[in-house]
């Protein structure tokens, strides 16, 4: 069956350790997204997965087999590359069925198999083109419908969306997690886009720094972020921050002075904090944190509002529309049970997501 | 601040640079290449065409009375002529696909990361940088039937020894392992290049699929090399068809006429014999089948890139 066991994982480029000790049990069946931002990890532990890199220590198992020292054809494994990889002379028929070839499967299978993944991601009238005659999309769906012929016990894909523009990123993504849920294989998927983790996976793994930070479902990571940097990472528009001092455990002092008066108590003993809420999450109300509006965006069923808060720019998100001008003072409450407490550090610096469909 | 406005408003050229001597400022700018292409290319062409169609006067050492094609049709009934034509088309035959082959795998052999990679690129140089004519000398000495070191390791094999400059199939192997030793490393330089331009993920894909090294490099590096062995050869082609210098200097042509390539011949016709208006027919002859072949070399190579 198509588990995936990684034990104690570690990688280093001669003295630089880029993995630090990672540990994540993947189920058969399971559909688990490893994002974080670039250079924490995430692409290297996947290549390590395939074969492609060498493990420095740690185990990693496959099918309950430890395919530490097993070539990457061995480990029954099937990889989607960001670059798609396509064999540019090979007409999309030969890519897909390249690796039946080499395997010596018989050709009437080669052609009943190839012909089974067309007709899956709807390839059939390009199976005689060449690579360059597709578009980008049409390149990644022969991309997966190489990895779909093999039949794996594991699929690997390595930022497959990162080539397409937007708007095909976000179909792709559904068809993505259409095939899964069709073909029911163990798939790990790489990304920086915490979007695409959060809507295709059925666990996220967030990795920063050549550490895991944090393994949960979606709504685990988005309601119980264990970290700052989950909290910044996670969620877009991204959590509001606000750094203070708790006077008591419902008076938060901001650096500027502006005390804030919070719904519910640290249930920790911090004297220093740092609070998140995210954008969706204020009510705009007629008492509240008075907040000065510097900037309203309406994209129709929502609107956003920049504000100023003591001197610090928040989000917000409320649903519908707002009569609510720039210059004008806004009253915000939140929710109790929405707000997070960490202790206080400086927010990760996340990289700015782009074009969030 | 009047200051700064009087400096820029002085720095203004008085009047708008006019289109005249914007030409003249781009021409000066051309001039000495188009002098030196002029002097030292196009010249020297229309005087040997010119001279090919004229008969040769020592005295004012340029064209005298022009005879039309005459010099053409004695050159075309020389038979010493098309004789130096085949050897030089055995020598291209058999030399260029030899280099190009053995350069290709050599830098798809030595591209693998391992820690002696650029002590070896760097010793690949070195006989490009050896003048052809010492190259020919050294070789002479290596391949000297009595006392050349190459007899004397084949002795060891039970071979030999071979007379390497007295017999005609021989000499013209010794001109081809002497080309070849000189031009492989060009072209080990130039694959190695394209080597290392090739998509790396292409071939993890193949890795992933269960490619093994023999398919890997049949079914994926041959097929995306395709387009620059083609253009490799075209390259190799236009230097292999001035073959001289190694000639003159390892064989002088011989035995007999066994090495003589048709550059020697021209060369000889014109400064031995001083035959000046035939030679200068002969050059313009291969010049023009040089461009033909080149135009159907560059062709073809641009229907193989279309292809892969």
């Amino acid at each position: 069956m198509g588990t995936v066991q990684i034990r104690d994982v570690r990688k280093s480029y001669g003295a630089v350790e880029v993995l630090h000790g990672v540990s994540i049990d993947i189920e058969d069946g399971e559909f688990v997204a490893l994002v974080g931002p670039s250079g924490c990890g995430k692409s290297t532990l996947l290549r390590m997965i395939a074969g492609l890199e060498d493990i420095t220590g740690g185990e990693i198992l496959i099918s309950d087999r430890v395919v530490n020292g097993v070539a990457p054809k061995d480990r029954d494994i099937a990889m989607v590359f960001q670059n798609y990889a396509l064999y540019p002379h090979m007409n999309v028929r030969d890519n897909m069925g390249f690796a039946l070839r080499q395997r010596r499967v018989s050709r009437t299978e080669i052609v009943e198999r190839v012909d089974n993944a067309a007709r899956i991601l709807g390839l059939e009238p390009l199976l005689d083109r060449k690579p360059r005659q597709l578009s980008g999309g049409q390149r990644q769906r022969v991309a997966m419908g190489r990895a779909i012929v093999r039949n794996p016990n594991v699929f690997l894909f390595d930022e497959p969306l990162s080539n397409l523009d937007a708007k095909l990123r976000v179909q792709m993504r559904s068809e993505i997690k259409e095939l899964h849920q069709r073909l029911k294989t163990t798939t790990i998927y790489v990304t920086h886009d915490q979007i695409e983790a959060m809507t295709l996976a059925d666990r996220v793994v967030v990795m920063n720094g050549g550490i895991i930070e944090q393994v949960g479902s979606p709504l685990e990571l988005y309601d119980n972020p264990a970290s700052l940097f989950v909290a910044a990472f996670i969620g877009s528009p991204p959590m509001n921050f606000l750094e203070g001092d708790l006077i008591n455990k419902t008076n938060f002092a901001l650096d500027d002075g502006t005390v804030l008066t919070l719904p519910v108590a640290d249930s920790s003993n911090r004297s220093r904090a740092t609070i998140g809420i995210r954008p969706e999450h204020f009510t705009i109300g007629d008492t509240g944190w008075p907040a000065l509006v510097s900037v309203i965006e309406p994209t129709g069923s929502e609107t956003q509002i920049t504000a100023r808060l003591a001197g610090k720019t928040i989000r917000v998100l409320i649903r519908g529309r707002t009569s609510t001008r720039p210059g004008e003072t806004i009253h915000l409450n939140v929710d109790p049970q929405l707000i997070h407490f960490f202790d206080a550090a400086p927010v990760p610096v996340v990289a700015e997501l782009e074009d969030v469909a | 601040m009047s200051n700064d406005t009087g400096k820029s408003v002085r720095q203004r050229p008085a009047l708008h640079p006019g289109r005249s001597s914007d030409l003249l400022v781009r021409w000066s700018f051309m001039f000495p290449a188009i002098l030196l292409l002029v002097t030292m290319l196009a010249y020297p062409i229309f005087y040997t065409i010119d001279i090919s169609f004229s008969r040769f006067d020592i005295a004012s050492f340029g064209a005298g009375e022009w005879v039309g094609w005459e010099n053409y049709i004695e050159v075309i009934d020389d038979y010493r002529f098309w004789e130096s034509l085949k050897v030089t088309m055995i020598y291209l035959v058999i030399a260029l696909p030899l280099q190009v082959v053995l350069g290709f795998g050599i830098a798809y052999l030595i591209n693998a990361e391992w820690s002696g990679r650029g002590v070896i690129r760097a010793l690949f140089i070195i006989p490009m940088v050896v003048a052809p004519v010492v190259a020919g000398g050294m070789w002479r000495m290596i391949l000297d039937p009595l006392w050349g070191i190459m007899n004397y390791w084949l002795g060891f094999l039970g071979i030999g020894p071979l007379d390497w400059f007295g017999d005609p199939n021989l000499a013209m192997a010794a001109i081809i392992i002497i080309d070849t030793w000189r031009w492989t490393p060009f072209i080990v330089l130039i694959a190695t290049a394209a080597l290392l331009a090739l998509p790396k993920d292409v071939f993890e894909a193949a890795k992933i699929d269960g490619a093994n090294w023999w398919s890997t490099l049949w079914s994926v590096a041959v097929p995306l090399l395709v387009p620059v062995i083609a253009a490799t050869f075209v390259i190799r082609w236009l230097g292999a068809v001035k073959m001289f210098d190694i000639v003159l200097a390892a064989t002088y042509g011989g035995p007999g006429k066994a090495t003589n390539v048709i550059n020697l011949f021209i060369y000889e016709e014109a400064f031995r014999s001083l035959r000046f208006a035939e030679s200068a027919a002969m050059a313009v002859i291969v010049l023009v089948l040089t461009m033909v072949l080149t135009g159907i070399f560059l062709r073809a190579s641009r229907k193989l890139e279309e292809l892969f």
